[in-house]
């Protein structure tokens, strides 16, 4: 079966440079360029991760997040933050968040589905 | 009849007389037998008239009136002189002890008849001699009390003079005894209008203060000492002053009264001085929050710097990398190397963004240690065996010199890993082919120092001081060394210190190799 996952993120280059990776790899991508139908998408296609970038449009990651960990039928869906913030500040937000992972930009396209996949259990 | 009575009337006179002084008289015969004596006579030296009168006077009282002395008058000075005043025998007495005594002596005729007879009138000076003796040895003790008294009092006003603060001494009715030299000066005020007058008369009245009347007239008749009472005043001839007022009531060398010495110690400037710290140091809370804020916009600045640089790098890094390995598709040779230079070009700039982060996170003291015991010879070792491809593609020679002893260190694993990078790596662009590169570590007290050194180009003497500036990169006539950052080694130094070490580099000079020794403390003692 195919794993599926969402990608959250305003900047087009990263959302198909991860579309492009994660489809080489095997996954089936839903995609998102905000929060909004960022959520919208995962409380319809419950796909099996969520990657989010840290600043969005509409949002911070980190609040999609927590509206997405009160909901029962996200509740659960692991969520790696793709985030250009390495700084400890930038990860300070996102600490909380449970089920969680952190992936630095830039990204290593050689690593970086395999890195992903080890988030879904 | 007649005569005898005369003679018996005037002889009783001249007897009343003899009787009524107090002082003892005695009168002799030119035999010098006793005629008569006066009823004090007898009183005095205790002797009885049926002994004395027809007796040789010095056979009196058994024999204690035979004086050398009175001989001396009686037989030898009287028959030449008739009167003589004022001799004066010291005669030690069987009856009544040693006496002092003024003897006066009259050769007058008796009446009726050619014979003389001698009037001797004894005072007895004894008690006088003494009281004057008394007066006299009291007198010298006076003088030496007076003596140590002005010596005292000098002494004191020496003290008073000798001190720099204004002293004021006061009787009890606050009139000035005394005062210091340094209170004439302090106060601009002339002795003639000083001592006598009552304090708060002082200069014009300037001293009517009444806070110093208040410690005077209420608080020192409590109390016998007052220590640091302050009183501020505007002085008519010296202007606003703080004063700090210490008071004693202390008891006069001699006599009863008690006068108050008041030292004054004017505060003025060390106040002004007080408050220009509090000033300066309330600056100085503004200013450090000031830094504060600037340092969080800096940081913030940064950290939007590290935002902005790395998306894009995400992009240029992350397309370059998934062509080069022909994920969609073969690239013919030409495509893949332009495509591996954008990708190294990336990885260039994304170490640079780095490193300057780097920078400016130790520079802020933002930068945090993950302390761990690390086990130096292996990292060493792993280390080593990074740039080992690099050291063989360069035909260098590698040596590493560890001793084994070298104990594990407290130290941020990947910082310090950071560091032994750097330097090696260093060593490895710098020095020419066939060259040798190399590290030695060992022990020294409580820390560890490790060399990492090459016989590569070296550094000129002239650029000793900008090594550490950042961006300096050394041009060499056979190669043009551009993958450094030029931060490698100003970060490294920064980050052994952040450690607690310290970090040094050496050269001979250009061509001659380099030599970077640091140093990390065994247990931590980094610096917060």
């Amino acid at each position: 079966m195919r794993k599926r996952a969402l990608i959250v993120d305003d900047n087009g280059n990263n959302l198909m440079l991860e579309k492009d990776l994660l489809e080489v790899a095997g996954f089936e991508v839903f995609e998102a360029e905000n929060a909004s139908s960022g959520i919208a998408i995962a409380r319809k296609e419950k796909p099996d991760i969520i990657i989010m970038d840290v600043r969005l449009p509409d949002m911070r990651g980190s609040e999609a997040a927590k509206i997405l960990r009160q909901d029962k039928e996200t509740r659960d869906i692991p969520i790696v933050f793709v985030t250009a913030s390495v700084m400890p500040e930038g990860r300070e937000e996102i600490k909380t968040i449970t089920n969680s992972g952190f992936i630095g930009k830039p990204i290593n396209t050689r690593t970086f589905a395999k890195e992903i996949s080890q988030f879904i259990k | 009849m007649f005569w005898k009575r005369t003679i018996t009337r005037s002889q009783e006179y001249a007897e009343n007389i003899i009787n009524t002084v107090r002082e003892p008289l005695i009168a002799l015969d030119q035999d010098l037998r006793v005629v008569s004596v006066s009823r004090s006579f007898y009183e005095v030296f205790k002797v009885k008239p049926e002994e004395t009168v027809g007796q040789l006077i010095y056979d009196l009282g058994n024999k204690q009136w035979d004086i050398p002395k009175l001989r001396e008058l009686l037989e030898t000075i009287l028959p030449q002189k008739t009167t003589f005043d004022n001799y004066e025998v010291e005669h030690d007495f069987a009856t009544i002890g040693r006496r002092i005594m003024l003897l006066n002596a009259r050769q007058i005729k008796r009446m009726l008849g050619k014979e003389r007879i001698i009037l001797l009138a004894i005072d007895d000076i004894t008690v006088r001699r003494e009281i004057e003796n008394g007066l006299e040895k009291a007198r010298k003790e006076l003088e030496v009390i007076k003596q140590s008294e002005d010596e005292a009092r000098e002494y004191a006003e020496s003290i008073i003079n000798t001190v720099r603060e204004p002293l004021i001494a006061l009787d009890q009715d606050l009139r000035v005894v005394t005062v210091s030299r340094s209170f004439y000066e302090f106060f601009k005020v002339k002795p003639e209008e000083t001592v006598g007058h009552l304090i708060y008369d002082l200069g014009n009245k300037q001293w009517d203060i009444p806070k110093l009347r208040e410690l005077l007239e209420t608080i020192l008749p409590q109390k016998t000492t007052f220590d640091n009472y302050e009183v501020e005043h505007d002085f008519a001839s010296i202007g606003r002053r703080i004063m700090l007022l210490n008071a004693r009531q202390i008891q006069r060398v001699s006599g009863k009264e008690r006068i108050i010495l008041l030292a004054i110690e004017d505060i003025t400037e060390r106040r002004a001085i007080e408050n220009g710290l509090e000033k300066a140091h309330e600056e100085l809370k503004e200013l450090a929050a000031e830094l504060k804020r600037t340092a969080r916009v800096k940081s913030e600045f940064l950290a939007n710097m590290s935002h902005e640089l790395r998306t894009p790098l995400n992009s240029i890094n992350g397309f370059s990398e998934v062509l080069y390995d022909e994920t969609f598709g073969p690239l013919n040779e030409k495509q893949k190397q332009y495509v591996n230079n954008v990708l190294t070009s990336g990885k260039h700039l994304l170490l640079l963004i780095n490193q300057i982060l780097d920078m400016a996170k130790v520079e802020a003291g933002k930068m945090k240690l993950t302390l761990s015991s690390l086990p130096m010879k292996s990292l060493l070792d792993e280390i080593s065996l990074l740039v080992a491809d690099m050291v063989s593609k360069k035909k260098l020679q590698m040596l590493l010199e560890i001793a084994e002893d070298l104990p594990n260190v407290e130290a941020d694993e990947l910082k310090v890993k950071e560091i032994i990078y750097n330097l090696l790596s260093n060593t490895v662009k710098f020095t020419p082919e066939g060259g040798k590169i190399g590290m030695r570590a060992k022990k020294a007290d409580s820390e560890i120092e490790i060399v990492v050194w090459d016989t590569g180009v070296g550094i000129a003497p002239e650029n000793m001081g900008k090594i550490f500036e950042g961006f300096f990169r050394v041009d060499t006539p056979y190669s043009r060394v551009t993958e450094g950052t030029g931060l490698g080694l100003p970060l490294s130094k920064k980050l052994v210190e952040l450690h607690g070490g310290k970090l040094s580099i050496e050269s001979e000079g250009l061509n001659r190799g380099t030599s970077v020794r640091f140093t990390l403390p065994i247990v931590s003692r980094r610096v917060v």
